[in-house]
């Protein structure tokens, strides 16, 4: 605790450059969960701190600053980072000063720090249950797009022997520049149109998203006919695109705005007031939120921000997040997370087609995912969101 | 991708080590991995059958002893050292035992499953190779006893390489046996007849 009493924590979310609308989205999260908890009366009495710089997408300058939140502001926890490189630059900053470091994104696996708090999915995730939807509601044939480094690249690997082991087939795979403009997408896009294949999936993040998807949409594809299927493209992609370009295209992850929970709505209300609108909220900042509130409730355990100590009361603990029922797998400092599928309606909000029937354990070193792990049967959820009857493979 | 990362998670791994804290996070990286584990300590007398890979802490113990141990068993097992100490009498001690790759202590998570991998590619290339290469031996012994066979009819029978060649391989023909078998009682005839001629 610092002398003015409050405890302090730092942000390390880019508010500028390409992945700003998600990494905006996390720090929201991060925000409204901080303020939740000092409305409350703050850890043993005192309130939480956050310190916030913003990195511009630069990846370099993550590790910079994570240096610079410990060293001088005298940080000891850190929630942050969005792409994987980003994360690769703050990984030997928390370790080497034994820092706690909240990572609130889905990542490609293949990593465990006992300096880290991994609050997104692992491929085993959700890469299964979507490749088992896109098969059997689209067909088998399946076009590759992704973003030009490491988590596209683990994420295709993954998907691809997915799709392998249903008899499926990848007929094209194409990566891109992160700063990639709509014009760089005209021979791709020309290459889709020519293979005709049942769905797309798309590992393209960031502003670069948003172009491909209208690029798409501009060459006369159609999401309720050929959609692109996606992990990463949240609801604040989504609402960039717009309606009309992003109808019909399917992204699974743990959580969407529209999930029809006591929870959820409580949470979607608070963001509401203290952002005035909820057309950001996606699953990376219900992580980030998430993971606030579970740092939060461990804090008031320890009463202390020793590394250690936080680390044995975060290890095992669950929260009753919008998604539902989270908890922090002690075996690996990954959480175990709920799975669900949706599309994008003509308003262009996620529709939830289906969902596991519990959280997920995250298995982040999985080399091959087995498609038929019960773990993964799916429920399909009504329109309301509420329970269905029909059981999905 | 690469048959050694597919089935990284068939592995069965046994730990030797004491039980302290690298003890644990070595047995916590293992299970996070996804191999089947177990823990020994001290250094057991057998090495049990069903174990593919070894991690041995070669802190304070004898080559010697390390190596009894690792070699007894039939089956070739992957050999990671973890040491403590980089100074030679440590570094003699995991080149002794045929260690195939070495974690230093104290542990990290990260870098354990390289280390694995690239432990069990030198293990099985090591053990292709040392397969080839008896092979290989073997070949060329072969080889070597037919063209002394073929000679030593030259020199009794006035005849050409080829001559001597069909010979040698009808013969294993009809007697139904490989021409190095032929050979070599070729040459044991020619053994015997000159040692008849010297008494």
């Amino acid at each position: 605790m610092t002398r003015n009493g409050s405890w302090k924590i730092g942000l390390l979310f880019s508010t500028s450059g390409v992945t700003s609308i998600i990494e905006q989205s996390q720090l929201n999260g991060a925000l409204l969960a901080i303020d939740e908890i000092n409305a409350m009366g703050g850890i043993k009495g005192s309130p939480l701190e956050p310190v916030s710089y913003d990195p511009g997408s630069i990846v370099p300058r993550y590790g910079e600053l994570a240096e610079r939140l410990i060293i001088e502001d005298k940080v000891n926890v850190i929630f942050g980072c969005y792409m994987s490189s980003s994360r690769k630059e703050v990984l030997p900053v928390v370790e080497r000063r034994n820092a706690l470091f909240f990572y609130p994104t889905l990542y490609e696996g293949f990593e465990y720090s006992p300096n880290v708090i991994y609050g997104g999915a692992c491929p085993n995730q959700n890469s299964v249950p979507l490749a088992n939807y896109l098969m059997s509601a689209f067909g088998k044939r399946i076009f590759f797009v992704g973003s030009d480094y490491i988590y596209p690249y683990e994420s295709n690997r993954v998907m691809r022997n997915v799709l392998r082991q249903g008899g499926g087939e990848v007929v094209g795979e194409r990566y891109f520049d992160l700063e990639t403009c709509s014009d760089g997408f005209d021979d791709v896009i020309k290459d889709i149109m020519d293979v005709r294949p049942d769905a797309i999936f798309s590992t393209i993040v960031g502003q670069s998203c948003i172009e491909f998807y209208r690029s798409y949409h501009a060459a006369g594809g159609d999401g309720r006919i050929c959609p692109i299927a996606s992990l990463t493209t949240n609801e604040g992609e989504i609402n960039a695109i717009g309606a009309r370009a992003s109808v019909g295209h399917i992204t699974a992850a743990p959580y969407f705005r529209s999930i029809s929970s006591v929870a959820n709505r409580r949470f979607l209300k608070a963001y509401e007031q203290k952002f005035g609108s909820t057309i950001d909220v996606t699953s990376c900042c219900e992580a980030a939120y998430s993971q606030v509130h579970l740092f939060a409730t461990a804090l008031e355990e320890t009463g202390e921000m020793d590394t250690d100590c936080l680390r044995e009361a975060l290890l095992g603990a669950s929260f009753d997040a919008p998604q539902g029922q989270i908890k922090i797998d002690p075996d690996n400092n990954h959480t175990y997370l709920q799975s669900r599928i949706a599309t994008v309606n003509e308003d262009g909000e996620f529709v939830i087609d289906l969902k596991v029937r519990r959280a997920i354990k995250p298995d982040p070193y999985l080399v091959f995912p087995a498609i038929h792990d019960w773990s993964f049967h799916t429920q399909k959820v009504s329109a309301g969101g509420g329970r269905g009857g029909g059981r999905h493979a | 991708m690469h048959d050694l990362i597919r089935d990284l998670r068939d592995q069965n791994v046994l730990l030797i080590h004491p039980r302290d804290r690298s003890a644990d996070e070595l047995l916590q990286q293992v299970n996070r991995i996804g191999c089947g584990f177990d823990h020994m300590w001290p250094v057991p007398r057998d090495l049990p059958d069903k174990f593919d890979m070894v991690l041995v802490d070669v802190t304070d113990q004898s080559a010697t002893k390390l190596k009894g141990f690792l070699e007894k068993r039939e089956k070739p097992v992957t050999i990671i050292a973890i040491i403590g100490y980089e100074n030679p009498s440590v570094l003699n001690v995991i080149l002794e035992i045929g260690a195939h790759a070495v974690l230093m202590k104290p542990v990290r998570a990260a870098g354990v499953l390289s280390s694995m991998l690239m432990a069990r590619r030198y293990q099985s290339e090591q053990e292709r190779f040392s397969k080839d290469m008896a092979k290989l031996r073997e070949k060329l012994d072969n080889v070597q006893k037919v063209n002394d066979a073929k000679f030593i009819l030259m020199r009794h029978r006035g005849i050409a390489e080829r001559e001597a060649y069909d010979i040698i391989r009808k013969q294993a023909m009809t007697k139904r046996t490989t021409t190095t078998e032929i050979a070599q009682s070729i040459i044991n005839a020619e053994s015997i007849l000159s040692n008849l001629g010297d008494s």
